[in-house]
């Protein structure tokens, strides 16, 4: 679970503050899939980084799993990312230079993941996203969807409890993002891995069991789908060792 | 993340942009190839001095004065010393200083000691000139006492055995002589050379003078004036190779100890030097460290040299020539610093975007700074491995040319390549390198993901 209290963050200083998070307050529920909404500047962004930790907002608590993320510090905190969570961008951040192995390889290293370890974790992820025959090709031979789904081996090879999506369609064809977005709400579905994904496309946001409309910094609506998806939850704990 | 992964990537990193990597480790590899050089000639010059005190010096020998300023050089002299009649005043004007003069007395002292053996005075002679049978004109040299703690090389002839004197007729004289003389080497062994020695004479007194003129007339004046004369014949019995392993001065005829005793006396005779000199060669006991007896000589009032000291006296200007190719090699790392701390810089900045997801993933930002820090390090042991191995590898080629060259005799190569050191230098130079990048590093480990992730 995901508890999001008080949450205020600020920029500048003086006359030119500028408030980007004015007093946010959610709850998601562990293996829900969340969509932030809101157009440019209206602090999805902002908020996404503040739950993962990446940003330190002044106010606020951010609680996962029971621990108050914003009061950890930042060798914690990058445990917590390195261990829990996982991103996945608009412009995928693929390492062109390196093959496929070594970028899904990467949070495993990160992690600490023994090596004799990696090599099955990595042949998965690439299984899951159907680029297993890619494994020793260089990324930059990749095209933009398939560099999106090495993008999400590498997010989905650690098996994280959330996984954060910043416009993971944004640079793609709608038949490209198409398969992109099946992909992860289907192992948002099979894992129970709760998803939450930044984007300003409405139709996106609809296949999500929850939308986050922000607007100014703060959240102007909630809508929770009325179908609830019939999750498989694997509790958190007997799922990972860490 | 773990320290072999952190390596393993930082080598990856480099390896994808090989040209830049290659182009800033080629600037420390010219101060590590200067530095190579620099320990490799140092450590042949060492070796070479080695070779050379250990053929041609006694271990045990030393070398005894009695006023210590003859090896402090005129650095710690004062200008001012007390007098003394044992002195003998140099002159002044001739650069020489007062030295302090070995009696008879002291000779004895020494010839007692237990821990000391061959207690030769050293009796520095000047000719008036000298003949060589055949040849017409007359010639002016050095004459000086065969040291047998020394053993030169001949040209032509043959030397006795260390700790052996050549015979009282005998003489030695340097390959240089040929020159002058012309002729060669062969030819002067066994010609006979008359030395011709005049004793100066003392300087009359009024008195003296007036008597003289009184019972022999002008004739006895010019008698006292122009003091006397002594003619010595020796046969040449070996000629000494002007050799880069030899130490000893080569300008200089040398003849049995007995006879130099004879004519030094000869010539100091009635003077107030007679019976003493400026210096004596003896060796140690071979139970007896030359140290040690150096010590106990210096604590009885002599000064003494070691083979050993003369061998730091070596290493000083070894170790000083070897200083200022060691400076180069520096600067040249110097500036080679400026070059990866720029390299590491451009990286950064154009690594942004990994940075910034390696962060976003949860790497911490000391691993961060390690990266770069290990990127560094390999720029370091590319370039120290470069330069080291240019240099081994040209100095090894260009080894027995510079033998010729410098006429260091077979086997004596300036350049001597050992591994350890060379080792050593690596890893100094990767440290270096590491230090270079450590600004880079902390630029890296500094960045904030989100800024670097920002993609609008």
């Amino acid at each position: 679970m995901i508890e999001v209290r008080h949450v205020k963050k600020t920029y500048g200083k003086k006359q030119n503050k500028f408030v980007a998070l004015d007093d946010v307050n959610f709850t998601i529920p562990d293996g829900a899939s969340v969509a932030i909404l809101g157009k440019s500047g209206s602090g999805k962004s902002t908020l996404m980084h503040a739950m993962s930790g990446l940003d330190r907002p002044e106010e606020g608590e951010v609680v996962i799993d029971g621990e108050n993320i914003l009061k950890l510090k930042a060798k914690a905190v990058d445990k917590f990312r390195a261990t829990k969570m996982s991103f996945i961008f608009q412009s995928f951040f693929v390492q062109a230079n390196e093959t496929c192995y070594d970028n899904v390889s990467l949070p495993l290293e990160i992690a600490r993941v023994p090596k004799r370890e990696r090599r099955a974790k990595v042949q998965k992820a690439l299984d899951a996203v159907e680029l297993s025959d890619k494994i020793k090709s260089k990324a930059r031979n990749l095209s933009g969807g398939q560099k999106q789904r090495l993008a999400i081996a590498r997010a989905i090879v650690n098996e994280p409890t959330i996984l954060f999506a910043d416009e993971p369609t944004g640079n793609l064809d709608s038949t490209t993002g198409e398969v992109i977005e099946n992909l992860l709400f289907d192992y948002n579905k099979k894992n129970g891995t709760t998803l939450i994904i930044v984007t300003h496309d409405p139709d996106l946001a609809k296949k999500c069991d929850m939308q986050l409309f922000i607007k100014d910094g703060k959240i102007a609506s909630q809508v929770n789908e009325q179908k609830k998806p019939k999750v498989t939850k694997i509790p958190v704990s007997s799922r990972r060792a860490q | 993340m773990r320290r072999r992964d952190i390596v393993r990537r930082a080598g990856r990193s480099l390896r994808q942009a090989k040209a830049r990597t290659l182009l800033t480790s080629l600037a420390i590899a010219v101060g590590a190839f200067t530095l190579t050089i620099s320990i490799a000639a140092g450590e042949g010059s060492r070796q070479y001095a080695d070779k050379l005190i250990g053929s041609n010096i006694n271990p045990q020998a030393l070398f005894i004065v009695k006023d210590k300023s003859v090896f402090e050089g005129s650095q710690t002299s004062t200008g001012v010393t007390e007098y003394d009649e044992d002195t003998i005043t140099g002159h002044a004007a001739m650069g020489q200083q007062n030295v302090k003069q070995l009696t008879q007395a002291d000779i004895d002292t020494l010839t007692k000691r237990s821990d000391l053996e061959a207690v030769q005075p050293i009796y520095n002679i000047s000719m008036k000139y000298f003949q060589v049978q055949g040849v017409d004109k007359k010639y002016v040299a050095e004459l000086s006492t065969y040291n047998d703690g020394v053993r030169s090389d001949t040209v032509a002839g043959s030397l006795p055995p260390l700790e052996k004197q050549i015979n009282d007729t005998e003489v030695v004289v340097p390959e240089s002589f040929g020159k002058t003389l012309g002729m060669s080497a062969a030819d002067m062994v066994g010609k006979k050379i008359t030395i011709v020695l005049e004793r100066a004479a003392s300087a009359p007194t009024n008195q003296q003078i007036q008597e003289i003129l009184m019972t022999e007339g002008t004739a006895g004046l010019s008698k006292l004036t122009t003091g006397e004369t002594k003619t010595v014949t020796y046969t040449i019995s070996a000629v000494t190779k002007q050799a880069s392993t030899s130490l000893t001065a080569q300008t200089e005829m040398l003849v049995a100890n007995s006879q130099a005793k004879q004519l030094y006396d000869f010539m100091k005779s009635g003077t107030n030097t007679y019976q003493q000199y400026t210096g004596v060669t003896a060796r140690a006991k071979s139970d007896f460290k030359p140290e040690d007896v150096k010590a106990s000589l210096e604590k009885a009032g002599f000064g003494a040299r070691t083979a050993k000291d003369l061998q730091n006296l070596l290493f000083t200007i070894v170790n000083i020539l070897q200083g200022i190719v060691t400076g180069f090699g520096v600067l040249a790392l110097f500036a080679s610093v400026f070059g990866i701390i720029n390299t590491q810089y451009i990286s950064v900045l154009e690594r942004t975007q990994q940075i910034g997801l390696m962060k976003a993933l949860g790497m911490r930002s000391k691993d961060v700074a390690k990266l770069f820090r290990y990127e560094a390090a390999w720029i370091g042991f590319l370039g120290g491995a470069i330069g080291a191995g240019i240099a081994w590898g040209l100095g090894t080629w260009l080894n027995p040319w510079i033998m010729e060259q410098l006429s260091l005799g077979d086997g004596n190569y300036l350049l001597i390549f050992q591994p350890i050191p060379i080792a050593l230098l690596i890893v100094a130079l990767m440290i270096v390198a590491v230090v270079a990048g450590y600004f880079p590093a902390r630029k890296a480990a500094k960045l904030d993901p989100i800024e670097a992730l920002r993609t609008e």
